[in-house]
């Protein structure tokens, strides 16, 4: 099929009397359709952006499939997108090419063996593949410009042809990457609330207070780590216990809705982890209010949202990955992350196929059931409401240069909207499943990738995680270095959101001007790790290595550099007339909505919740540094972007107390000694060590829970191990985009169509981080 | 018969384009039987007007180059080079050359759910509408049509733009092509009455709406506010950020032009292009004095007619720029607060400007200036 499609594009191009006219006109004016996938998009865009100005070869990102006639399709497909992709690619007009970028675009990357995804030369003939993780910018403009000496030259290539280089290793002869065989306990014993021994006074008498409260309604509540307590209730009290919870201590939103499938048991656990961010002593704890349920074909549970509405879309999830029933939940009757095909995913009976140990040969080469129809359709029942009541549904998305990677079905009546229902989902790449058949050191750059903008946090959340659970304490220049990292990251992630605020709103300017500081960021990264956006750089125990005096230096005038240009920034974006007239009062959240709709970070704090992790519940150096909070109380997209506007100043003042303290403090160990066992030398730089340390790494049984204040909000893992597998048994993350999906649907409902994006770009959604 | 042709050959000899620079070689071509007739022809004013300047060759050499223009200046203005490397020393001039020929060689999607006949027929007539304006506006002394009603006839006939519009996004027949169509009706009569008004204020200023008898004063000076209305009516008009409502790219993926590929897209996306130019010409010709311009020693008086033109071709480039910045500055309005605008603070100062014309003509006829 493939195959003559392709050709018949060339043939296009290499028939006639005008041939040579028609080779030199597409070769020039190759036009990529503006249509983001996956995370490689963030690349793409760097390299269309200031830094790197894809423009010079003539290719100008057009936005509509008619107009373009070139496809760069980034990185992972998974099966939604795949019809997505499919039905662009028979939308343009002949004769068109495909470039295909990322190693998930060839045989899925690191999610290989996800159910999820599927290879874009299944659905449509490429042209060009460009092997990366994710790309740079310079290859993929390499990659454009192969394409056009394809249509020129003729040049029949598909790929880079590696050159074989002999270079001097200091490993010895037949060396191989030693890895641990992964060890899978045939009967794991799956617990979450394993007490432990620590020195928290306030949770005994919350534990006490509790316990008198709950008279009779509860079967056990422990201490399962410091501000972390475990109810365990009956199913059919736990909705009476939460409204305890709820009035008496104020616990007013989740964190996080869990399910633990314990096959060999019978039973499946179903957790919400609730907190308070009204109860200044309750904020910092977590409670993890949980209960057993049979383990049945399609269970059913009452759901929580007449409580606590924040649980909504994730029980949608749970339904989708376990098959339960929440009954109350409006979205039972379709499928919300998950194309219509994939049935009860993170069940223990659906398995992955397993890697082979590096010693093995066989290739990595799963078979992929391509989707059998192409429809994409939104449910018909809303059609069939909005001609009752004279409303227009437009669908945008996920092909839409306004959209990203995610398909809004916008119910419209005049100019007005009415409602807004969103289709994730388009780039979800089962982390959660993956992680449950790699090592725990596998792991870290597989969840880096949940957001490539904002990597640091992504690594540190899942790491605090291990640590919580293997008391390591971090050496204190690593923390250093970690907190850095963290604030870096957050900056970049602020301008990304930044950029794309701006293009949502036309100003392309403002879009470029922040991608260029972005490249400052980068570049400060690549120095200090090698990698501009994929680093996976804090491991457990610390980080891989040290970083120079001269890179600190970099930092330090990086962060003058970057204040230097806020002030033009400022007069680009910010004070800019028609940008203050399309956010000044557009989509207010008041802070009952903000609390009673689960939003997170700095977008809570603009609606005027004084909550931010790194104050709360510090970590790393945060309490040793000085800085401030900053909340807001107008709630609308000028507030949530100011609000974020002087963090980032905040951030660059911590950016440079820790330059400074990094300096003066002398050089030493940057990883626990603890974790790395009898390979102390390492304990500077893993190079070389990394698997025989961490390896074979096993985590005590128990369930261990981290939050950190991540770019966009609070990013919460939580990790469930049996004390025995060096895989872990279920990993639970939950970022923060996910938990702002519903302030952008409850936000837009009432304002104008355009405010629409308005919105979308003030609450930073990022739908790779969202739909992990 | 013989009198009508003699008739003719004198309508047409007396009203020739005079270049001096050039007489020889014309002179020269004269003696050549039919070559001369064509010369003649082409060197007819009103024929000169309507396919050399300011009609169709420079209409389509603009189009060809002031993408160009607006896609490097953009670019320098945002950190970034711009098209550049099809020809390097060149800095990327003839990327609009490939862009045109790949539109021309591209399919032209016709999809199941569009209208077939007018699909087609409003992308490529639109083009027609572009130069129908250009017959009653003078280059210089380079006119086509010199009617004492040609700016009123040039305003009615730019309306045919937004019909076209209406046309494709109604042909469409596609959601977001409704949308943008519908945004593009309401904002077409915000903007228009306080444009009119601009104008009428200048007619009155000067006492004529024959663009030949228009004096070589400035307006922009001598009327500010009409010519900061008109302006903004132009941007309004041409779609330019702020006012780039219509075709929102990430809000009504590009409205009316949504469904249309290969060279009835490339027709339609050089739209606005054309009526920005038509715009631009007339306020070139209303604001800053037309064709005049300081008498260079030497270059005057051997381009003749043709000095004319160059000034005016300068000023029009010089506004047409300044319109295109616009993009890099701006975001761009939701559909009520551009409503709001053209409705509101437009009308307004569109009415003083008039007043300030009539103020401005009393104080005149009374002596006072």
């Amino acid at each position: 099929m493939e195959k003559e499609e392709q050709d018949r594009n060339m043939h296009i191009l290499r028939t006639g009397v005008l041939s040579p006219v028609k080779r030199w006109s597409a070769k020039w004016s190759l036009w990529p359709c503006h249509f983001v996938t996956s995370c490689c998009g963030v690349e793409l865009a760097h390299a269309f952006a200031s830094g790197f100005d894809g423009e010079r070869l003539g290719t100008l990102n057009m936005g509509i499939s008619r107009q373009a006639n070139f496809i760069i399709v980034e990185g992972t497909i998974t099966r939604k997108m795949a019809r997505a992709l499919r039905i662009v690619w028979e939308q343009m007009p002949d004769p068109k090419f495909v470039n295909v970028i990322g190693a998930c675009g060839q045989r899925g990357g690191i999610f290989w063996n996800s159910y999820n995804i599927t290879r874009p030369s299944d659905i449509v003939p490429v042209d060009f593949f460009i092997p990366g993780c994710p790309v740079t910018p310079e290859s993929l403009l390499r990659g454009v410009r192969a394409v056009q000496d394809k249509i020129a030259l003729g040049k029949d290539e598909t790929t880079i042809k590696f050159k074989k280089v002999a270079l001097p290793s200091e490993v010895g002869q037949g060396s191989t990457i030693p890895t641990s065989p992964k060890r899978f306990a045939p009967t794991p014993l799956v617990k979450v609330d394993i007490p432990r021994e620590v020195d928290w006074d306030f949770g005994s008498t919350t534990v006490n207070n509790l316990k008198s409260q709950l008279e009779g309604l509860y079967k056990s509540i422990t201490i399962t780590d410091k501000n972390r307590i475990a109810i365990k209730t009956a199913p059919e009290n736990l909705m009476e216990v939460a409204r305890k919870l709820s009035d008496n201590m104020g616990i007013d939103h989740t964190k996080s809705v869990n399910v633990v499938d314990v096959p060999h048991e019978q039973k499946f656990i179903l957790e919400y982890m609730a907190s308070s961010y009204s109860n200044n002593d309750l904020m910092p704890v977590i409670i993890t209010l949980f209960t057993d349920i049979e383990r049945k074909a399609e269970p059913e549970f009452p759901s929580i949202t007449p409580l606590w509405d924040s649980a909504d879309y994730s029980e949608r999830e749970m339904h989708d990955f376990f098959g339960i029933k929440y009954e109350g939940n409006a979205g039972m009757n379709a499928k919300f992350l998950l194309a219509p095909e994939t049935q009860t995913p993170l069940r223990k009976d659906f398995k992955l196929d397993e890697e082979n140990y590096v010693f093995d040969d066989s290739p990595l080469n799963p078979k992929i059931d391509l989707p059998s129809s192409l429809e994409m359709p939104a449910p018909t029942d809303l059609y069939d409401e909005a001609e009752a009541n004279d409303e227009f549904i437009i669908l945008v998305g996920p092909h839409h240069t306004g959209s990203g990677h995610l398909r809004w079905i916008l119910r419209i009546k005049g100019d007005i909207i009415v409602d807004v229902t969103p289709d994730p989902g388009y780039v979800h790449r089962s982390m959660e499943k993956i992680a449950e058949n790699r090592l725990y050191i596998q792991n870290v750059p597989l969840f880096e990738r949940a957001n490539i903008s904002d990597p640091f946090n992504m690594n540190l959340g899942y790491v605090h995680a291990i640590e919580k659970a293997l008391s390591i304490e971090v050496p204190e220049r690593a923390k250093y270095i970690r907190t850095l990292l963290a604030e870096l990251s957050r900056i970049g992630a602020f301008f990304y959101d930044s950029g794309i605020f701006s293009l949502f709103t036309g100003h392309s300017t403002g879009f470029m001007y922040v991608w260029a500081i972005r490249e400052m960021i980068l570049e400060a990264t690549v120095r200090m790790t090698g990698s501009r956006c994929s680093p996976s750089f804090i491991i457990p125990g610390g980080v891989r290595r040290d970083i120079s005096k001269d890179v600190l230096d970099m930092t330090g005038n990086f962060t003058s550099a970057v204040n230097k240009r806020l002030k033009k920034f400022e007069d680009i974006l910010i004070n800019n007339p028609v940008f203050i007239a399309r956010t000044k009062g557009v989509g207010v959240v008041t802070k009952q909505e903000a609390i009673k709709y689960g939003l997170v970070g700095p977008f809570l704090r603009a609606s005027g919740v004084d909550y931010d992790i790194r104050k709360v519940e510090p970590y790393e150096v945060y309490d040793q540094l000085n800085w401030e909070v900053t909340t807001g109380d107008a709630g609308d997209c000028l507030g949530r972007y100011m609000g974020r506007y002087e963090e980032i100043k905040q951030s660059l003042s911590i950016l440079k107390q820790t330059v400074d303290a990094l300096k003066r403090m002398p050089r030493g160990d940057v990883i626990s000694e603890e974790v790395l066992g009898e390979y102390k030398e390492a304990s500077e730089d893993i190079k070389g060590h990394l698997y025989h340390a961490y390896g074979n790494l096993v985590l005590p049984k128990g369930e261990w829970t981290s939050v950190i204040e991540s770019a966009r909000g609070t990013l919460l893992y939580s990790i469930i191990s049996d004390g025995d597998s060096n895989v872990p048994y279920r990993v639970r993350i939950v970022t923060p985009c996910w938990m702002n999906l519903r302030g952008i649907v409850e936000a837009s409902k009432g304002e104008r169509v355009a405010d629409f994006w308005t919105i979308y770009g003030s609450f930073g959604y990022f739908p790779p981080e969202a739909d992990r | 018969m013989q009198e009508v042709i003699n008739e003719l050959l004198e309508t047409m000899m007396s009203n020739q384009v005079s270049v001096p620079v050039i007489q020889p070689v014309i002179d020269m071509a004269a003696q050549m039987p039919m070559v001369g007739l064509g010369i003649s022809f082409i060197l007819w004013t009103p024929i000169f007007a309507l396919l050399i300047c300011p009609g169709l060759s420079t209409l389509g050499i603009f189009l060809l180059f002031f993408p160009w223009i607006e896609r490097k200046l953009c670019a320098r203005i945002q950190w970034r080079v711009g098209p550049r490397e099809i020809v390097p020393w060149l800095g990327g001039l003839i990327q609009l050359l490939a862009d045109t020929l790949r539109f021309l060689f591209q399919e032209v999607i016709v999809h199941k759910d569009a209208h077939r006949p007018y699909f087609l027929q409003f992308a490529f007539l639109s083009f027609a509408a572009a130069l129908l304006p250009l017959l009653f506006i003078n280059a210089g002394d380079v006119i086509a049509i010199a009617s004492p009603y040609g700016v009123q006839l040039l305003l009615a006939l730019v309306c045919l733009f937004p019909l076209f519009i209406l046309g494709l996004g109604w042909a469409s027949n596609s959601r977001f092509a409704f949308i943008g169509s519908v945004r593009e009706a309401f904002m077409y009569f915000a903007y228009e009455i306080p444009f009119i008004i601009a104008v009428l204020a200048m007619v009155i200023l000067f006492g004529t709406s024959n663009p030949i008898l228009i004096p070589d004063k400035w307006g922009i000076i001598l009327n500010p506010i009409a010519a900061f209305t008109f302006f903004v009516g132009a941007a309004m008009a041409t779609s330019r950020m702020p006012f780039e409502i219509p075709e929102a790219d990430q809000e009504v993926a590009a409205g009316p032009h949504v469904e249309y590929s290969g060279i009835a897209f490339g027709l339609i996306y050089v739209m606005c292009y054309e009526k920005a130019y038509i715009l631009s010409t007339l306020m070139v010709v209303l604001f800053l004095g037309g064709g005049s311009g300081p008498d260079i020693p030497g270059l005057t008086v051997h381009l003749g007619d043709l000095m004319g033109i160059v000034w005016f071709l300068l000023k029009v480039i010089i506004v047409m720029t300044t319109m295109f910045v616009l993009r890099t500055i701006y975001p761009r309005y939701r559909l009520d607060q551009g409503l709001t605008i053209g409705w509101g603070a437009m009308i307004a100062i569109s009415l003083v400007a008039l007043a300030w014309s009539i103020v401005f003509v009393f104080m005149q006829q009374g002596g006072v200036l």
